[in-house]
């Protein structure tokens, strides 16, 4: 089920590139793309009734059913590396709006 | 020496480099020549980070492929740099980023920290590119890049949990072994395939580059469409050869051979119409990296491998050049440079090497690599594809000889460029080497039959 809400989340990122014309909305759409991918990975991982794949003194045994931990730490990456990705964006927009006065592409005279 | 140096070693001294503002251009120059110097000294070998061996672990893998693809980077991006480190000093910290990030697409074998790789590159090109002040460009830049890595990652997740690994040769085990229909992959490797094409320029993919290279400086000319698009030249290569090609459905094939046919042709067109010279040369490279991913994607490893060279070596020639005089002149409309070459005649002479090595003419490296290529897709009884290339190269050949005849040819009021010596001089070494091996062809040949049979086994073919 998840996995159609990453989907949704894609694609309603997706839909925000291609139809907004103001860069922070630009920007937000491309988080909501990122947050998306990032859900899909972790849904990956995901076991039925899967525990935390932690060893503990109490769950010691490899006969437990863990979550797979490899997309855990895949979407920690890709967390932080969007977050670069974000924060540069938002320097650029600030760059874009201090040499155009606006966030609106359409006035900005410019391809 | 360990490869892994060629990573690590770039990455701290960005670091180091930020505390020590004034010697970062030096430490970049340094670490940029080291990295050329060191290759020479690296054993062709598999490194297995942190004691995980593959496919558990990530390993980075230096075979002959890789190796070639790093000195190719690796020399390429130290001209820039020796070119640029004074005028861009607040460059030099990136540049360093980008060089690890460079270093690291090169040499990964795993489709994950592959990802990685291609954001840090990605990241550092952007700021790279804001050195163009033009900040709407760069943003274009950054949202056509994020959302195709984007792209490719989720990709590789559906192929994760499909065959649980990550390691690309791993991976092209477990899909020939699964006997997973071509059509279930089908989707994963577009996914992939899109997001590197945005970096590689392919045509839907490529509306960054026009804002990018058009308005581009001596410094982002040629380090986005020499040394990225070569190293993303290389990873393509390494991705198609070794997982794509693997298992890949007829529709696949179409899509993608149709994609790489309309950059070709689009990028010639489009060059052909153009009325300034970075817009020729951009629209030039388009075509370009439409050709080499062709070439990978019917098999010619070698061949393929030598077309990058070829164009990495000319494309910088010609961006240097050009930049270095619209950065001068304020202007790259092809009639104010008109007569730019008659008082140049040395740093003219290295740009028509570069730009009849491109269009494939005789005694230039450009024609052994595109006859070669022609000879094989002839010999494999296909007639399609080499026609459009020998079409598209006629195209390429009338807008490089208009051009040129405009740069040689004009009586007065000529354009007032100065070339410094380190630029001449590089130029002429780059323009050399392509007429060397243009006509001293048996080491290339050799080369590239070798690297033809390089299969990529686990851990890479050593």
């Amino acid at each position: 089920m998840l996995q159609y809400a990453a989907i949704v989340l894609i694609m309603l990122g997706l839909y925000g590139l291609l139809t907004q014309r103001n860069i922070i909305k630009i920007i937000i759409s491309l988080n909501i793309l990122e947050i998306g991918v990032n859900l899909f990975i972790v849904s990956v991982g995901f076991v039925t009734d899967g525990i935390a794949p932690i060893f503990t003194s109490v769950n010691n045994s490899s006969n437990l059913l863990f979550v797979d931990p490899l997309p855990q730490a895949l979407v920690l990456t890709a967390i932080v590396i969007g977050v670069g990705t974000t924060a540069l964006g938002l320097a650029l927009a600030k760059n874009i709006y201090q040499k155009y006065g606006t966030f609106d592409i359409n006035e900005m005279g410019e391809e | 020496m360990s490869a892994i140096l060629l990573i690590v070693v770039p990455l701290l001294t960005a670091f180091i480099s930020i505390l020590f503002k004034k010697a970062a251009p030096y430490m970049l120059l340094i670490v940029s020549f080291a990295s050329v110097v060191a290759l020479g000294y690296m054993p062709l070998e598999v490194i297995t980070i942190g004691g995980f061996n593959a496919p558990y672990g990530i390993n980075l893998i230096l075979d002959s492929y890789s190796l070639i693809g790093l000195y190719i980077v690796n020399s390429l991006f130290f001209l820039v740099v020796a070119l640029n480190c004074v005028k861009y000093k607040k460059m030099s910290t990136i540049l360093l980023v980008s060089l690890a990030g460079l270093n690291g697409l090169l040499l990964t074998g795993d489709l994950f920290n592959l990802f990685v790789f291609i954001e840090v590159s990605g990241i550092a090109a952007y700021l790279i590119t804001t050195t163009n002040k033009k900040p709407l460009a760069t943003f274009n830049y950054l949202v056509a890049g994020t959302v195709g890595s984007s792209l490719y990652l989720l990709g590789l997740i559906i192929l994760y949990a499909m065959f649980g690994t990550l390691n690309m040769a791993d991976m092209a085990n477990e899909i020939a072994i699964s006997g997973a229909s071509a059509s279930a992959t089908a989707f994963p490797f577009l996914l992939m395939f899109i997001g590197l094409g945005v970096e590689a320029k392919l045509l839907p993919l490529n509306s960054w580059t026009k804002g990018i290279l058009g308005s581009s400086n001596k410094l982002t000319g040629p380090i986005i469409a020499a040394v990225y698009a070569a190293a993303i030249g290389f990873v393509f290569g390494r991705l198609i050869t070794d997982l794509f090609l693997i298992n890949i459905s007829e529709v696949l094939e179409i899509v993608i051979i149709i994609i790489v046919i309309a950059s070709i042709v689009a990028g010639e067109a489009m060059a052909f119409s153009s009325k300034k010279v970075r817009d020729i040369l951009l629209f030039s490279s388009i075509a370009q990296a439409g050709l080499v991913v062709l070439v990978f994607f019917y098999g010619f490893v070698g061949w393929g491998v030598f077309l990058i060279i070829a164009n990495a070596a000319g494309k910088f020639i010609l961006f240097v050049v050009a930049n270095h005089a619209s950065d001068e002149l304020g202007t790259d409309e092809v009639s104010s440079l008109q007569g730019l070459f008659v008082n140049n005649k040395v740093v003219g002479v290295a740009f028509t090497v570069a730009s009849l090595s491109a269009m494939g003419m005789p005694l230039f490296l450009g024609f052994v690599v595109k006859m070669n290529i022609l000879g094989d897709l002839f010999s494999e009884g296909n007639l399609l594809i080499p026609g459009i290339i020998l079409v598209t190269s006629l195209v390429e050949g009338i807008y490089f000889v208009r051009l040129l005849i405009k740069l040689w040819y004009k009586e007065d009021n000529l354009p007032e460029v100065k070339y410094d010596f380190t630029l001449k001089y590089v130029v002429v070494v780059l323009a050399l080497l392509l007429m060397v091996f243009g006509v001293y062809t048996a080491p290339i040949e050799n080369e590239a039959d070798n690297l033809n049979t390089i299969s990529f086994v686990e851990g890479g073919d050593l």
